[in-house]
């Protein structure tokens, strides 16, 4: 009788304890991935879209990378440079770079390999160009004295070099090759990434396997992976209903996330999170009436931001209420403090009633009558558009849509043809200096199509970009919001994007950031049976 | 009759000229281009003038425009479509399976068309202003008005709520595995076919009328059935080929016309690639995608005038 | 009319024609019922689209976050649909778009292509051969790809969508045309009217043209049922008429069909709504191409 306990003792205690075997990550497996488009090229230092990333950011490594279980995707994180520091003026960063890393053609990297890299990024030789050079514009020079440091010289300190550094694009190369041909990255792949090339089929599929002298130990755990070129997304939603791919790495709408969950239950998790990608509306300062800060607060104050965010999120992609930082990372202003500033108030009517009077003193007639211009994509610009529009008619203000086919868009709008029209900004980090630079004067930033020039608010931003301790940052980020979003209302922030990552339960190891271009390498990804 | 094909083929010259210069001219007309579709829309904070300008000179389009139209129109002189400007692939390799699935569903919406629209519109014509007449007759208008997408979603749905199925979302062409790609084609086919079996019944049934009008079929008529039914057969011979001519006509429509049902069916064929191409301001492919549609539609049109041509001789005189 | 001068002669045969179209009117509803189905529904729909203000129950811009999405029931007949506005009032609205766009681009398609049509059967020979080859080039062009083309030149909107639908019709209707002005140029009184030299403008307007109106009328009808389709598909992938207007075809685009499995009615509503309206205009139009086609009549 007690032998019998014991093994019932014994065999319990087994079962109980099984799930914590499960923990440990399996080796093996192939990870099936849908992408919405295809590159253009291979060549990370030219190209913006997550079409590049999905695919092929496996085959490189980066100098730094973020920490791959950080939600909030800000945490700078070891990766070919195994530690660095920084000089006590802020102006020099040097970076120890690994030993045992090598090139998948065999080759070893040292640090002469990462300048060459960072070379055609910051300074591209003509004829090459480089897409986020203007990011670098603070770097003087990159040096490598030896195999294995890298040195930065800065021009002045920065609040956010590092944040750059961290950048999915910056594919480090060979410097050989790069010194022969740099055109040869846009057509080839050959890094020292966790996976190997082994083909792309155009307009089907790229596919990658273990690269089995990858310098991370025990990673990666996959075997291989394969992504699956599906422009539709109803064929991508399909695909992961069908249990015929684990995980489409941008986003889906909320009505696949419940169809799948309906779907599939149990074999379906999802991870959510607040999206580093915004839809803001510009308004044109050298058009009447909205040159009058006046009129341009009223316009904010007329959009219920809450109950916009309730109704919306179960249609768009769209859900958080947000200033200028995405909600939940390090400078993002607290929902207590976000709410005093105009258009983010919590009594709708009492923001209505503002927003009337405000119209009434700058002589804005009753039934004013203007045109907003928006973008030929369905989601969720078009949602953002009725709903913004139904807001302003709540105050009295008759806006007319006009939508502008996708390609030709932003030739209008740099031109200054518009009145109102929505905007968008999409980020690989969470930055205030990348998310902020956009409302600086136009005459120092083309790509602000409101047309304004505001020195104080220049000025703001340049103090915050070079302020390194975080606190006294943190409340410079908020004078600039406010001023932008509030006193001045420049552009109208309308609600944040909302990252759904619905995927099979069997893919472990991944957390879901705030950005779709992070955490694409797959190195930690593992699946279990 | 050698001259007058001569003729034919001679006059579609000028109209494919014609075309060329219009599309060219259009897609330029147009604002934005390739290399704006590309770097400005992932909404990044950077963009890089120098980068862009030098993607233009790389794809050609800072030459005159007059040399960029020479130089299109002398590779297709030579066969030479050119890459795509949006992915760099020869376009031919592009066009190629989306053409096989276009053709293949725009023959399936053909033939069903046929099938439904030939024995409808003779039996609208033998029972004229019946019941049956009616019948048909809403029913073909019924195929006229319903937007052929709509049908599709309709369709859909049905499949989904009703059968709780889900068209296969991957194309696999006829030869590789036939089941699976008829469960992916049938539906959009049905549903296009209901459309333009309405044009052919309607036709076939005033042809029908037409010809049962004549003296000698209306004295048959009078002396019985039996009669009736051999003459109905010779009736039809007659009234088949302004029906067929119709038919192929809109064959030739289909190809370019497909274009929301297979943005309702996921369906990556010719449609699909066409809103692709101009929303990326692909020049290079928009245009060969129009010259592919108009010649094919000027080729079918020849032939069906040559098979006129052939059966009515005084037409060659004209 | 022997003895008659040619002029007076056309002024006979026109008025001789009035009292034939009334009686033809009461005629037609006697003895093509399917014709007059159509009409009644044509009728119903300028009704509605003229009275909407009054018949419809909601303002078809007001939305209700409350009650999005929301089935059929007493306050909402027919729904509402993602933003929580009744469906029912922007079908009502949506007769408004849809008549306005398929009038206006019929309308034009047929008016310019008519005249394209006479003019280049009334000079023949070489400006004849040069029309017909431009006309070719419009025709082989699919008829989307030329209105996706017009779109994406001019911009969106119900102006240009009626721009962009009228575009591909004018050469079609140019062509049926031309075939019948073909005929009308051999008439007795065309001759008559150059011989006494009426200036060419003259005669197509006031000569050749009323004798082509019927294939035009028969060609109109047709092109209406086509041009509210044609909408319905820019719309729908998004080029013609935009939010928040309330249109047929721009009802059926997103939330509808993302929805479709568990809120039908968003999908269902708007598709019946169109397709009833094109199956008025082309049973309409059927019917009146029988009565006016003097070799189908039964008599």
């Amino acid at each position: 009788m007690k032998d019998v306990r014991r093994l019932l003792a014994l065999v319990f205690a087994s079962l109980v304890t099984l799930p914590l075997y499960a923990q440990t990550p399996r080796n093996g497996g192939e990870l099936v991935f849908p992408v919405p488009s295809e590159p253009p090229s291979y060549d990370g230092h030219r190209e913006e879209t997550f079409g590049l990333i999905h695919p092929i950011a496996p085959f490189y490594n980066t100098l730094l990378r973020v920490d791959p279980n950080d939600k909030s995707g800000t945490k700078a994180y070891p990766s070919i440079a195994e530690s660095w520091t920084e000089s006590a003026d802020g102006k020099t960063y040097t970076f120890k770079i690994r030993r045992g890393v090598k090139f998948h053609d065999g080759s070893d990297l040292t640090a002469r390999d990462v300048k060459a890299s960072y070379d055609k990024i910051i300074f591209p030789p003509p004829g090459v160009g480089s897409t986020r050079k203007g990011q670098y514009a603070d770097v003087e020079k990159v040096e490598a004295p030896d195999a294995a440091t890298v040195v930065f010289r800065l021009k002045e300190k920065s609040g956010s070099f590092i944040a750059s550094l961290l950048s999915p694009y910056n594919f480090i190369y060979k410097a050989d090759i790069l010194a022969k041909d740099p055109h040869w990255y846009e057509k080839n792949i050959m890094g020292t990434g966790p996976f190997t090339f082994v083909e792309h089929v155009k307009g089907s599929h790229v596919v990658g396997k273990k690269n089995p002298n990858y310098w991370d130990k025990g990673k990666p755990h996959l075997d291989s992976f394969r992504a699956i070129f599906m422009s539709s997304s109803s064929a991508q939603v399909a695909a992961v209903r069908g249990e015929r791919a684990h995980i489409q790495f941008r986003g889906f709408t909320p009505k696949d996330r419940d169809t799948l969950k309906e779907a599939l239950g149990n074999k379906i998790t999802v991870q959510e999170s607040p999206w580093d990608c915004i839809l803001l509306v510009a308004i044109n300062h050298e058009k009447k009436p909205f040159d009058d800060k006046r009129v341009r607060r009223a316009l904010t104050l007329a959009l219920d931001r809450h109950t916009g965010s309730k109704a919306l999120s179960q249609i768009a992609i769209v859900k958080e209420v947000a200033g200028v930082q995405v909600p939940g990372t390090p400078f993002a202003t607290p929902p207590e403090e976000l709410n005093k500033l105009a258009g983010y108030w919590t009594d709708a009517e009492k923001s209505r009633a503002e927003a009337r009077k405000l119209l009434k003193e700058a002589g804005v007639p009753e039934g004013f009558q203007f045109t907003f211009k928006n973008r030929g994509i369905p989601m969720p610009y078009e949602p953002l558009g009725v709903w913004m529009i139904d807001q302003w008619r709540r105050v009295g203000l008759n806006v007319k849509q006009e939508v502008i086919e996708a390609a030709a868009y932003f030739g209008v709008i740099r031109k200054g043809d518009f009145e109102a029209a929505m905007d968008f900004q999409c980020g690989y980090i969470v930055e205030p200096d990348l998310d902020m630079y956009k409302f600086t004067s136009t005459s120092r930033n083309p790509a602000n199509y409101g047309r304004y020039s505001d020195p104080v608010l220049d000025k703001l931003y340049d103090e915050q970009s070079r302020e390194t301790n975080v606190e006294k940052r943190k409340q410079l980020v908020r004078q600039f919001e406010k001023r932008v979003l509030d006193e001045e209302a420049h552009y109208l922030m309308t609600l944040q994007w909302h990252r759904i990552i619905p995927h099979s339960s069997k893919l472990h190891g991944w957390t879901v950031t705030p950005s779709h271009y992070l955490n694409n390498t797959l190195d930690t990804v593992w699946l279990s049976e | 009759m050698g001259i007058y094909i001569l003729k034919r083929l001679l006059a579609m010259i000028p109209t494919l000229l014609g075309v060329a210069v219009l599309i060219f001219v259009l897609l330029r007309v147009v604002p934005g281009d390739v290399v704006e579709a590309r770097f400005l829309t992932q909404g990044s904070q950077f963009q890089s003038q120098e980068l862009m300008d030098i993607e233009r000179k790389k794809l050609g389009l800072d030459q005159p425009l007059w040399k960029q139209f020479t130089t299109w129109m002398g590779g297709v002189l030579r066969l030479d479509f050119g890459l795509s400007m949006w992915t760099g692939s020869p376009i031919t390799q592009e066009i190629k399976l989306r053409f096989a699935l276009s053709l293949q569903l725009a023959l399936m919406a053909s033939l069903i068309a046929q099938l439904l629209a030939i024995p409808l519109g003779i039996l609208a014509a033998l029972k004229q202003d019946t019941w049956v007449d009616y019948v048909i007759r809403v029913f073909s208008i019924a195929g006229l008005a319903t937007p052929s997408f709509w049908l599709g979603i309709l369709m859909i749905l049905t499949m989904l709520i009703v059968f709780k199925w889900v068209p296969p979302m991957v194309f696999t062409p006829l030869w590789v595995d036939p089941w699976q790609n008829l469960q992916q084609l049938i539906w959009p086919a049905l549903a296009v076919g209901y459309r333009y079996s309405a044009v052919g019944t309607r036709m076939m049934r005033s042809a029908m009328l037409e010809v049962l009008r004549e003296d000698y079929i209306r004295t048959a008529r009078a002396k019985g059935l039996w009669l009736k039914l051999i003459l109905a057969r010779h009736a039809l011979k007659n009234a088949i080929l302004p029906v067929l001519t119709v038919m192929s006509l809109e064959f030739a429509f289909l190809l370019g016309g497909l274009v929301v049902t297979e943005q309702v069916f996921n369906l990556n064929g010719l449609g699909m690639l066409f809103v692709e191409a101009i929303a990326h301001r692909d020049y290079t492919l928009t245009q060969a995608l129009v010259m592919l549609v108009a010649t094919f539609f000027l080729f079918v049109n020849f032939f069906v005038d040559i098979a006129y041509a052939w059966i009515d001789p005084r037409i060659r005189y004209r | 009319m022997p003895g008659s001068t040619p002029a007076s002669a056309t002024v006979e045969l026109a008025r001789a024609e009035r009292p034939r179209w009334l009686a033809a009117v009461g005629d037609f509803v006697r003895r093509r019922p399917l014709g007059a189905i159509g009409a009644a529904i044509i009728l119903v729909m300028v009704v509605l689209a003229a009275t909407a203000g009054w018949i419809a129950p909601y303002d078809p811009l007001e939305t209700d976050y409350a009650a999005m999405i929301a089935a059929p029931n007493a306050a909402h007949w027919l729904g509402t649909d993602a933003f929580g506005r009744d469906v029912l009032s922007r079908i009502i609205y949506g007769s408004r778009t849809a008549l306005l766009v398929g009038l206006g681009a019929a309308t034009l398609g047929a008016t310019f292509g008519s005249l394209i049509g006479v003019a280049s059967a009334y000079f023949g020979g070489r400006v004849d051969l040069i029309v017909q080859r431009i006309m070719d080039v419009f025709f082989a062009f699919p008829v989307i790809i030329l209105a996706l083309a017009v779109v994406a030149v001019l911009g969106t909107g119900a102006g240009n969508v009626i721009l962009a639908i009228a575009t591909p019709m004018v050469p079609r209707c140019a062509r049926v045309v031309r075939s019948s002005a073909l005929a009308v140029r051999e008439m007795p009184y065309v001759d008559a009217a150059r011989a006494s030299g009426f200036r060419h403008g003259r005669i197509i307007l006031r000569h050749m043209l009323p004798n082509v109106m019927a294939p035009i009328l028969i060609m109109a009808t047709a092109f209406l049922g086509e041009a509210i389709l044609l909408e319905a598909s820019l719309s729908f992938l998004g080029l013609g008429v935009q939010e928040p207007t309330a249109a047929w075809g721009l009802m059926l685009r997103g939330a509808a069909v993302e929805f479709a499995e568990t809120a039908p009615w968003m999908a269902i509503f708007p598709g019946l709504a169109i397709s009833l309206a094109v199956f008025g205009f082309n049973l309409f139009g059927d019917s009146l191409r029988d009565a006016l086609d003097p070799r189908l009549r039964t008599q």
